[in-house]
């Protein structure tokens, strides 16, 4: 079968909508995530009792089971537990606990770049933990981090394709769908990989901006 | 004794009496094409998700009648039941694996449709299969025209995602790649009908006593063998194995074999009698 770029062109709407909807889940889930790395981080290395110890299993629970069986169980499980999530937010639940995990390690290493001198000394200038964390350690961090949270993103993005199995009508369950119907398989995923590789360099260099921006107070 | 040797042993069985009536009868088959020939099995991809035309049974053996038509295929093609590799295919991927030849025969619960046409060959059919709608024992909906506004779970890439598409856009549909994943997301209120062939949906009924069918029939197909396009050697092989299954009863044994007694003449019928007419 030869390559049929009027096909492609007429599926244009259909996989606009499922670009849209990936859009929409990712950044929502890439925002979040961010939120949760930096909450679970700053509990790790404040070493808050108990919580502590909940976000080490969490972290540990998220790494070591499959994205796919997570999934299932957000959208299949929890309705038994009664917490029915709409698809979108079963994904955006999905995605986050996931991405969330990284993300705190990711902070957890830039945090470690942080010298006990520096803790000591904000100590002794009368700064609470938390106040340390976010105006001292969290402005630190994040730029060692920067790189290695730019990755998490990035795969947080590629797995949103995941979310066609439980019918979220994404670029991917598009693509999924139109090919099982009318099987022009090489058209429609040469083309979500091509979209896919722009969404991912889009968000590469929207990455570099900010380290650009974070890094000025090094910059000569 | 295991399903795989009871398998076996009826295939035996099978082939000795056609060995005996081929005789009588003159049923002989063209010859195999070169292809397959030099594979040295068959390589067919069946459902494990559809009782009783294809699935697999509680200790994960292929099961059902359109696995044991594959069967009787290799059989007859190598002169034994077990020069088979099966494949288990979805309704997504199925046309896919065919074209990419993972699989040289696809005797899946595929319907005959002018997309489909347009991409692979099909057998003569050899049953006719409508569809149907499950919901909840206490649903509101009575009958097709009811789901107007609400949503209906379907499988991508299925009869029923085509029929809606075409016959009632209006209709929200959730698209799930599996009829476990649909079953459950039907039972989880995730839509308010779950539609399929109904074939498949009169087993699920049939066990869970909190769903109905609504029993309004839509969207009837024949079924038949996919095989990959300009293959006249191979599709010839499959059309009178096809026919010698019918003419020597196979059908009505493989029914007896895989359906529960009081669920055989729907099936029986799909087999036997003409297509229905239905919207």
């Amino acid at each position: 079968m030869e390559f049929d770029l009027a096909y492609l062109m007429a599926q244009g709407p259909a996989l606009m909508r499922g670009l849209w909807l990936t859009i929409q889940v990712s950044l929502l889930s890439i925002v979040l995530s961010v939120g949760v790395g930096l909450l679970g981080a700053a509990v790790r290395v404040l070493e808050v009792p108990v919580l502590d110890r909940v976000v080490r299993a969490y972290v540990e629970f998220i790494r070591n089971t499959p994205m796919l069986a997570q999934l299932f169980f957000i959208f299949y499980g929890l309705p038994g537990i009664g917490l029915k999530l709409s698809l979108f937010w079963s994904g955006v639940l999905c995605l986050t606990l996931w991405a969330g995990a990284y993300q705190i390690e990711n902070l957890r290493g830039g945090l470690a770049t942080v010298g006990k001198g520096l803790r000591e000394a904000s100590y002794a200038l009368g700064l609470t933990p938390w106040r340390f964390f976010h105006l001292v350690a969290a402005p630190l961090a994040i730029r060692v981090a920067l790189p290695a949270m730019l990755n998490t993103a990035i795969s947080l993005l590629k797995n949103s394709s995941y979310l066609q199995a439980i019918g979220l009508a994404e670029l991917t369950y598009v693509a999924i769908d139109r090919i099982s119907m009318d099987f022009r398989t090489i058209e429609m995923f040469a083309a979500i990989c091509v979209i896919y590789l722009a969404l991912v360099l889009v968000l590469s260099f929207l990455a570099s901006r900010l380290e650009f921006r974070l890094n000025a107070p090094f910059r000569h | 004794m295991t399903l795989p040797r009871l398998l076996a042993r009826t295939a035996l069985a099978t082939l000795a009496l056609a060995a005996g009536l081929g005789a009588a009868s003159a049923q002989a088959l063209p010859p195999l094409p070169k292809a397959i020939q030099a594979a040295g099995l068959l390589r067919a991809g069946v459902r494990c998700d559809q009782p009783p035309y294809g699935y697999k049974d509680e200790s994960g053996n292929f099961a059902g009648i359109e696995t044991e038509m594959a069967i009787q295929i290799a059989a007859w093609a190598f002169g034994s039941p077990d020069r088979i590799e099966l494949t288990c295919v979805t309704a997504e991927n199925r046309i896919p694996q065919l074209m990419g030849r993972k699989v040289d025969i696809l005797l899946a619960t595929l319907g005959v449709t002018p997309e489909r046409a347009r991409v692979i060959d099909f057998s003569k059919p050899y049953r006719w299969g409508g569809s149907d709608m499950l919901v909840p024992k206490d649903s509101p909906i009575k009958k097709l025209d009811d789901v107007a506004g609400k949503t209906v779970v379907m499988l991508k890439g299925s009869t029923q995602a085509k029929w809606f598409e075409d016959t009632m856009p209006k209709v929200e549909t959730l698209r799930l790649n599996t009829a476990s994943d649909a079953l459950q997301a039907l039972k989880q209120g995730r839509g308010d009908a779950y539609t399929h062939d109904a074939a498949t949906l009169v087993v699920v009924a049939a066990k869970d006593p909190s769903l109905r069918l609504v029993g309004e029939s839509f969207a009837v197909t024949d079924a038949a063998a996919g095989l990959r396009k300009n293959d006249p050697e191979w599709m010839a092989y499959v059309d009178a194995a096809l026919a010698r299954m019918k003419a020597e009863g196979l059908y009505a044994k493989w029914v007896d074999k895989w359906v529960p007694a009081d669920l055989r003449p729907f099936y029986a019928e799909a087999f036997t009698t003409a297509k229905p007419t239905a919207r």
